[in-house]
């Protein structure tokens, strides 16, 4: 980490905020007789990874917003888990600001840095702090750090339950009031905005209204965090299927209500915990996501466990997620439709199933070990068991004709992680 | 099965050698939680330390903002500070501040030079605590906790 005084030359949006604001009121919140001088420190993380899967017919990644993973395209994929971050931060006395871009395969294969963190944030006093610009969501135990894979045991967090987040940030206003009752610490946020990611070729995801609610607990050896989280979605995801289903009348538009993702309420809760006295530690989470659209909506959870022995960290992990729709429609009858229209009602019904058939349905066995290996330094390997469930493609993308569903996959990976 | 037995006691002498040594070791590094001689904390919990020094609190049990200050990294004193009062390693340490970093939540204790850099620091400032091998007690700083 490089730590100086400022200097002439910073990023302009973050500059023109946290200076702007900056000689307003400089000292409120620093600590009594410390110096209050800007500072401003440079850190990073990242990821080198090798991921193999045993299935030809899919490619398994971390997230579905990726272009391919390792299986159909290639058996060793480096782009499930290979990441780099750089974060800014910025600080004069009780204001401080944060800026962080990640560079991650996307879905469009291109690894194009995207802005993770950009905010500027006033200490209040100092149980309290607000900050307005982008967050990510503190959604689940570990959404916001999950990109940061030297904070976590695992390889990655368990994609079936941080895989299929409809949003994964905010641009707006949160604030934190940070309390406690005898021993336990608690720190409740509340957040508020909206966010319009590109997900490529101009095809966005919106999400307006987004409010929630996070509080974490910490006492001693034991944490545990419970979230709330809703917003109304917009994506034209399967659009041009949604396009054609009014020319059916009253069953296409039924159709058309239940699927399109126009103006749907999504909510994600979560409630997860961990006990980490050192030499050993579990962490258990469980959470449901719901969208009312052809995203679907499932019941995720997972269970952690490991052993630490010096640099050694050998664990084991169970994940799975099940959807909480069905996961076929049978879609728009064909009775009684003369045949040119029944063939088109039949491509539009195979259309939908195969939208329905990505809500996933999966679970997951994993064994690792973590060596932290020098300073800074994780390097880990990880089996997993991989089996989608209920005909669906489970995590999975890019499922070919030949995918054979209800069949377990093998994976094996492979990562450094470092801190900088 | 004799050769074993011959060996036996060599073996326990040597164990009780290194307990010894270790005990040795420790009351000789006993580590003592300390604020400024001006400060008005009383006494402080273990559970209350750890919360200050991980970022989870910016309080005194009486409501007064609380600044903790680290011992540099790889100094022993840091290292048994920590496994002492967190079960944490300097790697699980690391993890631990990369989560608040890499989230906005927080940055790591400033760091000060030896127990004499600390001792400075605290005694300067009544918000500030720290941690100093007990040799290295005066009248500018006050324990409030002692480490076995």
């Amino acid at each position: 980490m490089v730590q100086q005084s400022i200097p002439g030359r910073l990023p302009v949006a973050l500059a023109t905020c946290a200076l702007a604001c900056l000689p307003l009121c400089a000292n409120a919140g620093a600590a009594p007789g410390e110096a209050a001088a800007p500072a401003w420190k440079l850190s990073g993380f990242g990821t080198l990874g090798a991921v193999y899967a045993s299935s030809r017919s899919a490619d398994f990644t971390a997230s579905v917003l990726r272009a391919d993973g390792a299986g159909h395209t290639r058996a060793w994929s480096p782009d499930v888990d290979s990441r780099l971050g750089a974060q800014l931060d910025l600080h004069r006395g009780a204001w401080s600001g944060v800026l962080q871009v990640v560079s991650e395969q996307r879905v469009d294969g291109s690894y194009r840095p995207q802005l993770e963190w950009a905010n500027v944030k006033y200490q209040l006093t100092p149980d309290i702090a607000v900050r307005a610009g982008r967050i990510a969501l503190p959604v689940f135990l570990g959404a916001e750090s999950r990109k940061v894979g030297y904070t976590i045991p695992w390889v990655r967090t368990p994609v079936e339950v941080y895989g299929s987040l409809p949003i994964s940030s905010s641009d707006g206003l949160d604030a934190t009031w940070r309390w406690h009752t005898g021993p336990v610490q608690h720190a409740t946020q509340a957040f508020a905005g909206r966010t319009d990611q590109d997900l490529h070729n101009g095809l966005r995801i919106k999400a307006d209204n987004i409010v929630g609610l996070s509080h974490s607990i910490e006492r001693g050896a034991f944490s545990a965090r419970l979230s709330a989280a809703g917003a109304r979605l917009n994506t034209a995801i399967g659009e041009e299927l949604f396009a054609i289903l009014p020319a059916f009348g009253p069953a296409g538009n039924a159709l058309a209500g239940r699927y399109a993702i126009r103006d749907k309420r999504v909510s994600m809760v979560s409630a997860g915990m961990g006990i980490d006295p050192g030499a050993w530690f579990v962490s258990a989470e469980c959470g449901r996501t719901r969208t009312d659209s052809l995203l679907g909506g499932g019941t995720s959870a997972y269970v952690g466990v490991g052993l630490r022995r010096g640099a050694f960290t050998p664990y084991l992990g169970y994940a799975q997620v099940r959807a909480d729709v069905p996961t076929r429609d049978p879609g728009l009858p064909l009775d009684g439709l003369p045949p040119p229209l029944a063939a088109v009602a039949g491509q539009v019904n195979a259309g939908i199933n195969g939208l329905l058939a990505t809500i996933p349905v999966q679970s997951t066995w994993s064994a690792g070990l973590r060596w932290d290996a020098a300073a800074n330094i994780a390097l880990k390997l990880q089996l997993e068991r991989v089996r989608p469930r209920d005909g669906t493609r489970g995590a999975l993308i890019n499922d070919q004709p030949d995918f054979r569903r209800d069949h377990a996959v093998h994976v094996a990976s492979v990562a450094l992680d470092f801190v900088f | 099965m004799r050769a074993l037995s011959l060996f036996r006691p060599s073996l326990r002498r040597l164990l009780a050698a290194c307990v010894l040594g270790i005990a040795a070791a420790d009351a000789c590094a006993e580590l003592v939680v300390v604020v400024s001689s001006r400060s008005t904390v009383a006494a402080i919990s273990a559970d209350q330390v750890a919360a200050i020094f991980l970022g989870h609190a910016s309080r005194f049990p009486d409501g007064a903002p609380a600044v903790a200050v680290d011992q540099q990294l790889g100094a022993p004193q840091r290292d048994s500070f920590y496994r002492e009062l967190t079960g944490k390693s300097p790697a699980l340490l690391k993890a631990h501040w990369s989560k608040m970093v890499f989230t906005g939540r927080g940055q790591p204790p400033r760091e000060a030079d030896g127990d004499a850099g600390v001792r400075r620091l605290v005694a300067a400032n009544p918000s500030m605590i720290g941690y100093i091998d007990r040799d290295a007690l005066d009248a500018s700083v006050r324990a409030v906790l002692a480490l076995p």
